[in-house]
Parts: C-alpha cells; sequence; structure tokens
C-alpha cells in the first residue's frame, strides 16, 4: 500500500481532503448516470412554488399582516433556491444500506462511507441548479417586481446561513437514516420530522405570519435553522448575527450527536448481525 | 503505536475461543402471533459461533467449510472487523479487528459472493478509482497493480460496461479486482465462486492461487465447491453448529475419514465375487481398508491377470459430508 492511515482524527481528517476530489469526481459520474431520475427527484421538492400559489391567491385581497403578493414571492423564492441546494438524500441511501446490509462492504473501506454520501450531496448540486434556474427566471418574469438587491452585510449572511443549513440538514437526515440501526427501518420516523419541520422551518409559511410568543420559540428549534433561517436573513426578516450564532450552535450539537450515533449505530450493527 | 503493516505479523490470524450469539426476534405465524410480538417481542438467542480457536500462518491458503448456518460467514465477518464478537480473542495480522483501525482495514479485503461493493451504474473503472482514494493508494503503484490484476484476470474489455451489464462471472473478476487494488495481506474469501459457470470458477481459482503465490497474502476461503477447495487450500477448518470439528490437511483428513478404497473392475467377472467384489452397473466394486488394496490386487491379478481396474480415493464432498454427518476426524492442534 502507499501510506498507512492513522487513526486519529487529523489523520482521518487529512485522508478525506486528500482524497476528496477523486470521491467527489465518481460521485458526480454516479449522478449523471441517474441524470433523468435526479431531475425528477429534484422536481419534487418544488412545494415552495405550490405554497406560493396558494399565499399568492391569499394576499390577493389585500396583504396579510403586511406581507403582499411581492413579498411571499420573494419569500418562497429563496425559499425554493435554499431547498433545492441544502437537499440531499442521505436517509434513503442510509436506511436502505442499512436494512439491505449494503453498507457491510463500505464498512470493509478505510473511510467513514458517510463521506461518500456527502460527496454524492455535493455532487447533486450542479443538477439542483439547472432545475433552478428557469424556475427563479420564470418568477422573475411573472413578477419582477420580487426582484430585490440584497445589501452586502444580507448576501454575505446569507452565504454563511445556506452553508449552515445545508450542513445542518444533512446531519438531520444522515441521523434519522441511522435509526435504522436499530428499528431496521427509519422512514416512519422521517416522515413524522417532516411534518413537523415542515411547519416549523418556514416551508409552508413564514415565520414571520406566527404568533410573536411562537415566533421566538421556532426561531430556537433546530427545523428553522435548516430553512427558513437564510430566507429570512437575506430579506431581513431575522437578524444576522443571532441566527447565524443559533446555527452554530446546532451545528455543534447535531455535529457531536451524529458522531457518538453513528459509533453507537456501527457497534449495534456489529452486534445484530452486518 | 506503530506497527509492522508488511512483515510477517501483517499476514498472521490468531483466533482464540472466539464466540458469536445472535438475539433474534421470533414472531408466532398469523395475526394473533403478530400482535403478540408487537406487545412483548420473544427472543431467542443463536449460538452461531462456539468457542473457536485456530491460527493461520503468514502465506497459507486455508479452506474453511461447513453446512449451511455452520458459522463461517459469521467467522469471516468477525475477523474483517464487521461484527463483534460476543467473546473470545481475534487478532489478525496484529489488530483487533472490530477497534477497524484504518491500517487494519488497508490490510485485510473481504469478498463475498453475495454482496457486491461496485457502484451498480457506473463501469467498474469507477469503484477501483474510489477505493484508490479510499484506500490512499498513490496514482503510480495502483496503474501498476490494477494492470496486473486486469492481466491476471483477462478483465480489459470489462472496465469500461456499467455493472448492470455485466455477467454474473464478470461481475466477480471486477469484485475481486476492486477488492485487491489495495494490495491487502490477508484475503478472506466468501463462496468468490458461487453462481459462476465451470469456466469461470477455473479462472477465479487460477487468480487466486497466482495471487497467492505472488504477494504471499494469507487466503482464508469457504466454498460449496469442492473443486476450489482441493484446488486452493492444502489446509482446511471445518466447522458445525459453530463449533470447529477439524483443523489440518486435506490429505490427512481423507486419510482418517475415508480411511478406505474402492477397487474397481471394469467388467463383470463371476470369480471376483469370492474376493468381495459386487456388481454395480456393470463393473465389480470392492471396499477395503487403504492397508489392504495391495493384498486385494494380488489376489485379484492371481485370478485375473489381464483385468483393467482403477483404485478411487471417495470424492472430496463426500469425505466433508461424513465429517459433516458426525464421523470423527483426527484433529491436528
Amino acid at each position: 500500500m502507499s501510506r498507512v492511515l492513522g487513526a486519529g482524527p487529523i489523520a482521518r481528517l487529512r485522508h478525506v481532503i486528500v482524497a476528496w476530489p477523486s470521491i467527489l469526481r465518481v460521485a458526480f459520474a454516479g449522478m449523471v448516470a441517474y441524470r433523468a431520475e435526479m431531475i425528477i427527484w429534484v422536481l419534487s421538492a418544488t412545494l415552495p412554488l405550490v405554497m406560493l400559489s396558494l399565499w399568492n391567491a391569499a394576499a390577493g385581497g389585500g396583504a396579510i399582516d403586511g406581507w403582499d403578493q411581492t413579498a411571499f414571492t420573494r419569500y418562497f423564492a429563496v425559499n425554493l433556491v435554499v431547498r433545492q441546494l441544502t437537499g440531499s438524500w442521505v436517509v434513503w441511501e442510509l436506511n436502505w444500506s442499512i436494512r439491505k446490509g449494503d453498507l457491510s462492504p463500505k464498512l470493509l473501506r478505510p473511510m467513514n462511507p458517510l463521506v461518500f454520501n456527502l460527496a454524492e450531496t455535493f455532487a447533486a448540486l450542479p443538477f439542483r441548479v439547472v432545475v433552478l434556474l428557469p424556475l427563479v427566471g420564470v418568477l422573475a418574469m411573472w413578477r419582477p417586481e420580487a426582484l430585490f438587491l440584497p445589501s452586502p452585510a444580507a448576501a454575505a449572511g446569507f452565504v454563511a446561513s445556506s452553508l449552515f443549513a445545508f450542513c445542518l440538514a444533512w446531519l438531520v437526515q444522515a441521523l434519522f437514516g441511522m435509526i435504522a440501526f436499530w428499528t431496521e427501518q427509519s422512514m416512519g420516523f422521517w416522515s413524522a420530522w417532516f411534518a413537523v419541520w415542515a411547519l416549523f422551518a418556514g416551508y409552508f409559511v413564514p415565520l414571520a405570519l406566527f404568533p410573536p410568543s411562537l415566533v421566538a420559540l421556532a426561531q430556537v428549534l433546530p427545523f428553522y435553522s435548516t430553512l427558513g433561517a437564510p430566507v429570512d436573513v437575506l430579506l431581513g426578516h431575522a437578524p444576522v448575527a443571532s441566527t447565524l450564532a443559533i446555527q452554530a450552535g446546532w451545528l455543534a450539537a447535531l455535529g457531536l450527536l451524529t458522531a457518538l450515533v453513528w459509533r453507537s449505530g456501527i457497534r449495534r450493527y456489529g452486534a445484530v448481525g452486518a | 503505536m506503530i506497527r509492522d503493516t508488511t512483515g510477517p505479523e501483517a499476514r498472521l490470524i490468531r483466533v482464540t475461543g472466539l464466540s458469536k450469539t445472535y438475539r433474534v426476534p421470533v414472531t408466532k405465524p398469523g395475526l394473533r402471533g403478530s400482535i403478540a410480538s408487537f406487545f412483548a417481542r420473544e427472543v431467542r438467542e443463536v449460538h452461531a459461533v462456539r468457542d473457536l480457536s485456530f491460527r493461520i500462518e503468514p502465506g497459507e491458503r486455508v479452506g474453511f467449510l461447513g453446512p449451511n448456518g455452520a458459522g463461517k460467514t459469521t467467522t469471516l465477518k468477525m475477523l474483517s472487523g464487521l461484527l463483534y464478537p460476543s467473546g473470545g480473542e481475534v487478532r489478525v495480522g496484529g489488530f483487533v479487528p472490530q477497534e477497524r483501525d484504518p491500517a487494519f482495514l488497508q490490510l485485510v479485503t473481504l469478498v463475498m459472493g453475495q454482496k457486491q461493493q461496485l457502484l451498480w451504474d457506473l463501469p467498474a473503472r469507477e469503484t477501483f478509482e474510489l477505493n484508490r482514494a479510499m484506500y490512499g493508494v498513490d496514482r503510480k503503484e495502483f496503474t501498476e497493480t490494477l494492470d496486473e490484476l486486469i492481466a491476471l484476470l483477462r478483465a480489459e474489455p470489462l472496465l469500461e460496461k456499467p455493472v448492470r451489464n455485466l455477467s454474473l462471472g464478470e461481475r466477480m473478476k471486477c469484485e475481486l479486482i476492486a477488492a485487491l487494488v489495495h494490495r491487502p495481506m490477508i484475503l478472506f474469501l466468501d463462496e468468490p465462486t458461487i453462481g459462476l459457470d465451470v469456466e469461470m470458477q477455473v479462472q477465479v481459482r487460477q487468480f487466486i492461487a497466482e495471487h497467492n503465490r505472488r504477494t504471499g497474502a494469507t487466503v482464508l476461503l469457504t466454498s460449496h465447491y469442492m473443486q476450489d477447495i482441493a484446488a486452493l487450500t492444502p489446509r482446511l477448518l471445518i466447522i458445525d453448529e459453530g463449533q470447529l470439528r477439524y483443523d489440518g490437511a486435506l490429505d490427512e483428513l481423507t486419510r482418517t475419514v475415508a480411511p478406505e478404497r474402492r477397487i474397481v473392475v471394469h467388467q463383470v467377472l463371476p470369480e471376483l465375487a469370492a474376493l468381495g467384489f459386487a456388481v454395480t452397473e456393470g463393473r465389480m466394486v470392492a471396499t477395503v481398508p487403504a492397508s489392504e488394496v495391495n493384498a486385494l490386487l494380488q489376489r485379484v491379478f492371481a485370478v485375473a491377470p489381464l483385468v483393467e481396474l482403477g483404485v478411487e480415493v471417495p470424492p472430496l464432498d463426500e469425505v466433508i459430508g461424513r465429517v459433516f454427518r458426525g464421523a470423527s476426524p483426527t484433529e491436528t492442534p
């Protein structure tokens, strides 16, 4: 072998960084092979457009709590972009490979199999952009008055917040996928999470339309950090610094939890029959 | 701690008192059974492996045999770090497998005939490249190893086709390449020829033997095809119901479990009946202990000097079958 790999966290991280370009290239080749299916999957996550049409109709008779049709268009257009750029399929992938035992050959490699899942998530991004561009273009033509130029601070905050949202959304999916280590079926849990998430993440309704006491609570729950936070940061509905701080806190907590659950899950997988 | 990952220790396998017990949920049939198990899940303990001990020296090729459910795959999975043992101690290449040290995973490989690591919709080359990156193999060494493996397995035409379009045998060739691009020193092969046609079985067998000769890698192989065992593994481990039944040379097993020989005369000579021969399918057959073969042959030639005959050893699968059915082989340490 070329070099003996170390077992410490730094050595493992260094190994991932060195190997990352090759892993990403193979993951991208996989996405190209699945391109038709991929595009359909990406299109299936365009619920914000459905919500936009509903809220657009509702606001036709006048603004709702100060939100007119233009505000809703902005909100759900940005919502669509964030939702697409933070999407992944890791919960399905993990659930499947744990249940079917396909995880076993992956565990024989000296690198955490989740690294490849992460690479697949990145590799899907160009496809997501390809789907997004015409959708956003159509929205812009439909309601040109919704086009806006964010302040540099809001734009920078949006980029940082979206990155946090990407990591958080991925970690949450990975965590739910790992439930299959114990239950052999995690999709039921994921569906339950999705229902609560869709409400509190701002997927169906902007958080600003919630009763004020509920807004304060929803902003500190993890759901909002994975979607609504970057949308509201860009549109100026949420303070940049405190929103990023909450996201960073959740990232640290979920990152740690994911590492612990993975370690425990692998032990469980090895105990019950890999 | 710095370990030697190239010396003999890196190819050594030591197993002491290894055991694995699964807790398997039991559901009684029918609606009532389903409802009952929903409220109170009944669990049964299955002892897949019990108190298994053996040692495999660097570069050895060892056959691991047993009937279905004997614990072979469970043992291989414990040796490769996929399963946690319930008891006992294992050292593979100086490592404790279940700790899954990256240096350990670089040292071993497990080929599962019924599970695949190849990326299904991509050409096999992509999986080789993925493994190169994940195992940290440098590009030059990877190219050399790959060229060598491709030549040995005559796999060149297979590499650009999506894996889903390959036949079972072609996929196994690519699985073997994927499993070996990092040059492991210990190979666990679980039914590597399962489902392959005879020609492909021969190719895989030749490849494994040649790979072992070239690299000195240790090989532990399970197979239901006795030709694999006869051709590849001078030493056998036989387990049944999770326990070691035999550990020793293949020749020795035949000597102790099936010490008799069949003398087959290729024509019917009634005068041989007096020497203990019986007519079977137009031939005359006598079964005697190996030590009495010469004496009987002399008596046959005295009665029929020009007779055409042969001396047969019981087929290997029959010998193994006898061990499974409870015959007592002589165990070696």
